[in-house]
Order: C-alpha cells, then structure tokens, then sequence
C-alpha cells in the first residue's frame, strides 16, 4: 500500500548514504582512478549501482579532504589521470563501515524477513 | 562528408562543450577548478574509450559518455561544496599565515617602542584610555579569529564528516575579525601617536602598520569572497552524510 509507493525514492537515498563505504571499498585492493571506481562499483552491485558518473567525484574529493583517501595525478600513456589510494584512516573507516553494516543488515533481515503475523478480526 | 575521420573531432567537440557547461556552473578558485576539469575530463573520455571499444562511433561514444556522467547542472552542484570548502579552507590557511607574521611586527614595535615588555596588550602600562579600548578590542577580535580560523581548518580537513560540509560562515568570520584586529590597532596606533608623539620607534612602527594595511585589504577581500560565494550558491543537496547518521532517517 503506502510502503510500497515509499520505497522507490528510497533507493537512491539509501544508496547515497552508503557511497563513502562504497568507494572505500572499491579502492581496498590498490589505487583506481574515478572511472575504475565507478567501473568497479556498477560491475560489483550487478547494475544496481546507478548514480551518475559525475556524482562520484565530488565525493572522492571529500574522501580525500577527510583524509580517508590520498589522491595522486599519474599518466599512463594515454592521459592523465587522477589516482585515489586508501589510507591508514580510510582503511579503519572500511572496517568500521562494514562492521556497522554487518549489525544493521541483520537487524532488517530478522525484522523483514520474519513472516507476518495472523491479523485477528 | 561525413566519413569517420570527421568523427572524432565532432566527438571531442562534444565533450569539450559538455565540459564548459560544468565549468560554467562552478565558482571558487581557479586552481581547485582547473583540477576538477581535468579529472572529469580524463573520466569522460575514459567512459568513451569504453563505449568505443563496445563497438560505438565516436560521436555515439562521446554521448553517451556524457549521458553516463549526468547533467553539466547535477555535477557542477555536486562540486559547489568541495570548492567553497577548498575556498575556505585556502582563506583558513593564509589567514594563519599572515596572522602571526603581522602580530610577531606589531610586538617587535610596542617593544622597541619601550610599550608593553612581552605583556599582553591588556596589561600596557601608561596607554591612552582610547588606545587602551582599542587594543582590548583588537584582543577579543583575535581570539574570535584564531577560533573561526582552527574550526575552518578542522571543517575542512580531517573532521570533514562531523562538521559543516562548507563552512565559508567560519572562514568569512576569521576573516572578518582579522581584518577588525587591524583597524583597531591602526587606530590604537593613531591614538597613541596623536597623544605622545616621538615616543614610537618609528620604523617598526612603520612597518607593523605597513603589514597590518596589507593584511587588512587581504583578509576583507578574503571575507568578501567566502560570502560570495555562499550567498550565489546557496547549500544545494547535502553531501551524503555518514551512514550511521543517515541510517536513522
């Protein structure tokens, strides 16, 4: 009913207030560039992912203003471009997103996932 | 002709006008910018080597690499925070700078001028009442200053998540209560020159008041561009906040 008309823009709001974990995540493995991150994400979520390209600077720009991220031009041959690369902190901050994603999806996967209760009359 | 060699010219075209349109939509300062083009520049054209490589025209290539990265509106809107933090933190860091350079002259002259001995400029003995009014003034202005100045920093740097996302208020506050630390002790100065003249050591006088003007036309027209730019772009859509905030929501 009412929930089911709420949920839709929900999706994109959700999925914003995750984006820092996100692009944390897709920068554990060694340096990318934004377009490899954002590469990353839309390969890693199967196409769920689905901010605009352009969004996800402005956010990397943060990471790195906080200090979660260190951001270094390089050029490869074809052009240049800019690298972002976890820090110490960023790194603590991944594990500190991902642990309170790990309590939080399992409290919604026990609340959603039990089965309605008989409504008396 | 409309072969395939004019494609690639038509496709950078696009993409250079696709571009523009950002730029167009972006204040703040010209290195910061400058920066952000090239970044997105290089990521468009990295989205456009792919759709190429996916079999794509250049000139198809080129759209839908700009379709995949949004409105030239929605991104610059996206960037409008991180440049009027860049720009009050840029205010932040000349103001500390700056700051001390002129107080270390202004010491250096009430000391040669035999004012003060290392005292705070509460404590001067034998000051004009105005004088006196004047320095306790310069004194409240720099410490609102030097706490504006720390919380911009703080805004801006490592504490990015818990405080303000654009703290240009802080920066134009620094700003403004450094460029009040030097009227009043301009004004301090006159006082004192009016009332005992041939006391001051002339040239570190001078050149306290010679810092103190400078600093003061630097730190108002630091304070003028922070407000600019607030009051043109008023706080659009709030950056993503942490998650554990927003999960609450």
């Amino acid at each position: 009913m009412e929930g089911t008309v709420a949920l839709l823009p929900m999706r994109g709001q959700a999925l914003k207030g995750h984006l820092d974990g996100m692009l944390l995540a897709a920068l554990e493995h060694g340096p990318r560039h934004g377009y490899a991150i954002m590469e990353a994400l839309r390969a890693g979520s199967g196409g769920q992912f689905d901010l605009p390209t352009g969004t996800i600077y402005p956010a990397l720009r943060r990471l790195d203003r906080a200090g979660l991220v260190r951001a270094m031009w390089a050029e490869d041959g074809v052009r240049r471009r800019r690298l972002y690369e976890l820090t110490p902190a960023g790194r603590r901050m991944l594990d500190a997103e991902r642990h309170a994603w790990a309590e939080f999806s399992a409290a919604v996967t026990t609340l959603l996932g039990s089965r309605p209760r008989p409504v008396t009359p | 002709m409309t072969g395939p060699a004019r494609s690639p010219g038509t496709a950078d075209q696009a993409i250079g006008s696709y571009l523009a349109e950002i730029a167009a939509g972006l204040p703040g300062p010209a290195s910061a910018r400058r920066d952000i083009l090239a970044e997105l520049g290089a990521g468009v054209a990295d989205s456009a080597d792919a759709y190429r490589r996916a079999g794509l025209n250049p000139a198809q290539a080129a759209r839908s690499a700009i379709a995949e990265f949004g409105s030239p509106d929605r991104v610059a809107a996206g960037f409008r925070t991180e440049l009027a933090a860049a720009q009050a933190r840029r205010t932040a860091l000349t103001l500390m700078i700056i700051g001390p350079l002129t107080g270390i002259l202004w010491f250096t002259a009430a000391l040669a001028s035999h004012i003060g001995r290392l005292a705070p400029p509460w404590e001067w003995a034998g000051l004009p009442d105005g004088a006196r009014l004047a320095t306790h003034l310069a004194t409240i202005a720099l410490a609102t200053a030097i706490g504006s100045t720390l919380f911009t920093l703080a805004a801006t740097g490592r504490l990015t998540r818990w405080l303000p996302a654009r703290p240009t208020a802080s920066a134009a506050i620094a700003a403004g209560s450094l460029a009040t630390v030097d009227i009043a002790m301009l004004a301090a100065l006159t006082i004192l020159a009016a009332a005992t003249p041939g006391s001051l050591a002339a040239l570190p006088v001078a050149a306290a008041a010679a810092a103190s003007l400078a600093r003061l036309s630097l730190a108002a027209r630091a304070a003028r561009n922070c407000l600019t730019l607030r009051a043109a772009y008023p706080a659009a859509t709030p950056t993503p906040t942490p998650s554990r905030w927003r999960w609450w929501r």
